[in-house]
């Protein structure tokens, strides 16, 4: 019997108040094609959604090659193989180019590979450098449906791949490329559960799964997909990715940049510095900062657009993070402060400030992060529980002082 | 009978605290010109104190809801956590509102950004804005229930912080009335007897509030319920 690569066990989940999925089973193994047609409102985004742990369980747990990755004691751990994923938003930053993305989708999977045949199969190759928000919504889908293709496709060792509704937008020579891949990638070894009515995908299918019953239809033999991959190095991948991300949208200066200048610029309009004693004027040089990590974490605003915070959530335990930019930027901050406040550069005061920025920022990406499982996050109040931080920035305003 | 219950919580509740009131401003003798800068605004305490009282009870309440609901999953619970924000949003409010016109009164500002107290009391009192404020821009779900209830189970942190506060970083805010030890023997008794109304008072009240939010937060859950199955849902 070949091994299993996805198994659901008792998985029970709710979504708003309904109960989506009660008491479900799946096991799906090497060269399962696993096509769900339930009708609209059944459960096939949910079964994807928390194949790729993203959503929490009642009950039941979910194993990927055997090993649990998500269960409903609240146990997520990440799963020892790379899958595919693509989800119904297709999860990519208006910003990153077709080429970066798909190039961190590589690296996650610890591979890496020319990608200009596939790009020349889906139509993509001429648009390889160009950014995912220039391209049409049927381009950007089928970058989002290579994405989930791609850990498949770097490997010659068995791997899940799971897609919802990879057909939406495609046109016909695109839907011919994807349903031949997926042929050739079952034909290699690897799984796929597929959340899809188009009949296109159906014809795929090895499994027809209305999440009530199943049945099976033979799928005639085809040349195997050849793995594309080399093995690669790849360390610190969400910081390179969050950096790029701030490079590439200049979300950063535009957010907690801008916010820290325009408190500079309001508490110089109004206040003489001469006048005014060294804690009050330390107070100022630090608000800058202050009010930058206040503005929250660039990258997490970024990674609301298209559910892309979810893609990466599946994939990893620590979201891109630009961990070097708070620093760099609240010692930028805080040394312009003191010229401008205290009339000569201070580095002691330049180093608290990049801390005090920093942790704020920390802070705040904590609760934000905290909030993102809501229908609608960007719905609620965060900045009501920033005050939170205004007690222990005052006392390190008066610790400062005394330096 | 049983469901007038709540209502007559309110009810003695409303006319104790009016009564503390009453006795507050016209009976209760007044604190040693000395010892205050502002001694006539001092009688705002016996509106101040039993509603930071009543805001503790709130808190507790909303930490009880908010724990049955996040490990037990109990609708119960997410009654509890509903009624504890309200009402830990009103009396959290009356409590700052009060405490900031006897801070202009007696400080000359009605507030102090580096007193623990008055920082932690505040932070409890903009998280429960933020729960009440959440929770009616989301729709009603696990995911929203999941989420709140763990901002209240942080937020309960806050709780016994503010309370020692005043023990072992006292700034600005005055040291404890209730609960206080053998210190506390300061307050005469009639003073002490005005208080002792108000918290009963606020007690009472607070407790009829909660019990009609868990009614109507229960009403509100029937009807969602009616309306799925209309809907043809699960």
């Amino acid at each position: 019997m070949p091994a299993s690569l996805l198994s659901l066990v008792d998985l029970e989940v709710r979504r708003g108040m309904g109960r989506v999925l009660n008491g479900f089973n799946l096991e799906v193994a090497s060269k399962d094609v696993v096509v769900l047609h339930g009708k609209n409102g059944a459960g096939k985004s949910t079964v994807i959604e928390s194949c790729a742990r993203l959503l929490p369980l009642e009950k039941g747990s979910v194993h990927h090659h055997g090993s649990l990755v998500v269960d409903s004691e609240g146990r997520r751990t990440l799963a020892k193989q790379p899958f595919g994923l693509t989800l119904q938003s297709n999860c990519i930053l208006g910003d990153e180019t077709v080429e970066n993305h798909l190039t961190t989708v590589c690296s996650l999977s610890g591979m890496k590979t020319d990608l200009l045949p596939l790009l020349e199969a889906y139509g993509l190759a001429h648009r390889r450098h160009d950014r995912i928000g220039q391209l049409s919504g049927g381009q950007a889908r089928k970058v989002a449906v290579l994405a989930g293709l791609l850990p498949a496709m770097l490997s010659s060792e068995p791997r899940l791949v799971l897609l919802d509704e990879p057909a939406t937008g495609l046109d016909e020579s695109a839907l011919a490329a994807l349903s031949s891949n997926i042929g050739q990638l079952r034909q290699a070894g690897h799984a796929f559960v597929i959340a899809s009515h188009h009949p296109e995908m159906m014809k795929c299918a090895t499994r027809l799964h209305n999440l009530e019953s199943e049945t099976r239809q033979e799928q005639p033999e085809c040349q195997p997909w050849q793995a594309i991959g080399v093995k690669g190095k790849f360390t610190l991948l969400p910081t390179k990715t969050g950096h790029r991300y701030l490079r590439s949208t200049r979300a950063g200066l535009a957010r907690n940049g801008l916010t820290a200048l325009i408190v500079l610029g309001t508490l110089l309009a109004f206040i003489d510095p001469a006048t005014l004693e060294k804690p009050l004027l330390v107070g100022f040089v630090l608000a800058a900062p202050f009010a930058a990590g206040l503005a929250g974490d660039p990258v997490v605003y970024l990674m609301r657009e298209q559910r892309a915070g979810d893609w990466w959530r599946a994939h990893v335990n620590r979201l891109p993070a630009a961990d070097f930019f708070a620093p760099i930027l609240g010692f930028i901050l805080s040394g312009l402060g003191s010229i401008l406040f205290l009339d000569a550069f201070n580095w002691k005061l330049s180093l608290i400030g990049a801390a005090v920025l920093w942790v704020t920022l920390l802070c705040v990406r904590f609760i934000e992060l905290s909030t993102l499982r809501l229908a609608r996050p960007n719905a609620v109040f965060i900045r009501l529980l920033l005050p939170i931080l205004i007690l222990p920035w005052a006392l390190v305003v008066e610790y400062a002082a005394t330096l | 009978m049983r469901r007038r219950i709540p209502e007559m919580f309110l009810g003695i509740g409303f006319v104790g605290i009016m009564s503390t009131l009453f006795l507050g401003l016209n009976w209760a003798p007044s604190v040693s010109i000395n010892a205050f800068e502002s001694p006539a605004a001092q009688r705002i305490f016996y509106w101040h104190v039993p509603s930071a009282w009543a805001a503790f009870i709130a808190f507790g309440v909303l930490f009880t809801g908010s724990a049955l609901w996040f490990f037990k999953r109990s609708p119960f619970g997410w009654r509890l956590h509903v009624a504890g924000t309200e009402a830990g949003l009103a009396c959290g409010l009356m409590t700052v509102w009060s405490g900031c016109v006897w801070g202009a009164a007696e400080w000359g500002t009605p507030w102090d950004w580096t007193d623990v107290r008055l920082n932690t009391f505040g932070l409890l009192t903009l998280l429960a804005l933020f729960l009440v404020l959440g929770r009616q821009s989301q729709p009603d779900g696990v995911e929203t229930r999941d989420t709140f209830s763990t901002f209240g189970l942080y937020g309960f942190v806050l709780v016994p912080l503010t309370y020692v506060a005043t023990r072992v970083w006292q700034i600005r805010h005055p040291g404890p009335v209730i609960g206080a030890g053998e210190d506390g023997g300061s307050l005469q008794s009639s003073m002490a007897l005005v208080l002792f109304i108000g918290a009963l008072s606020f007690t009472i009240f607070i407790i009829g509030h909660m019990m009609i939010s868990m009614r109507i937060t229960h009403l509100e859950q029937r009807l969602e319920h009616a309306q799925k199955i209309l809907d043809g849902g699960n």
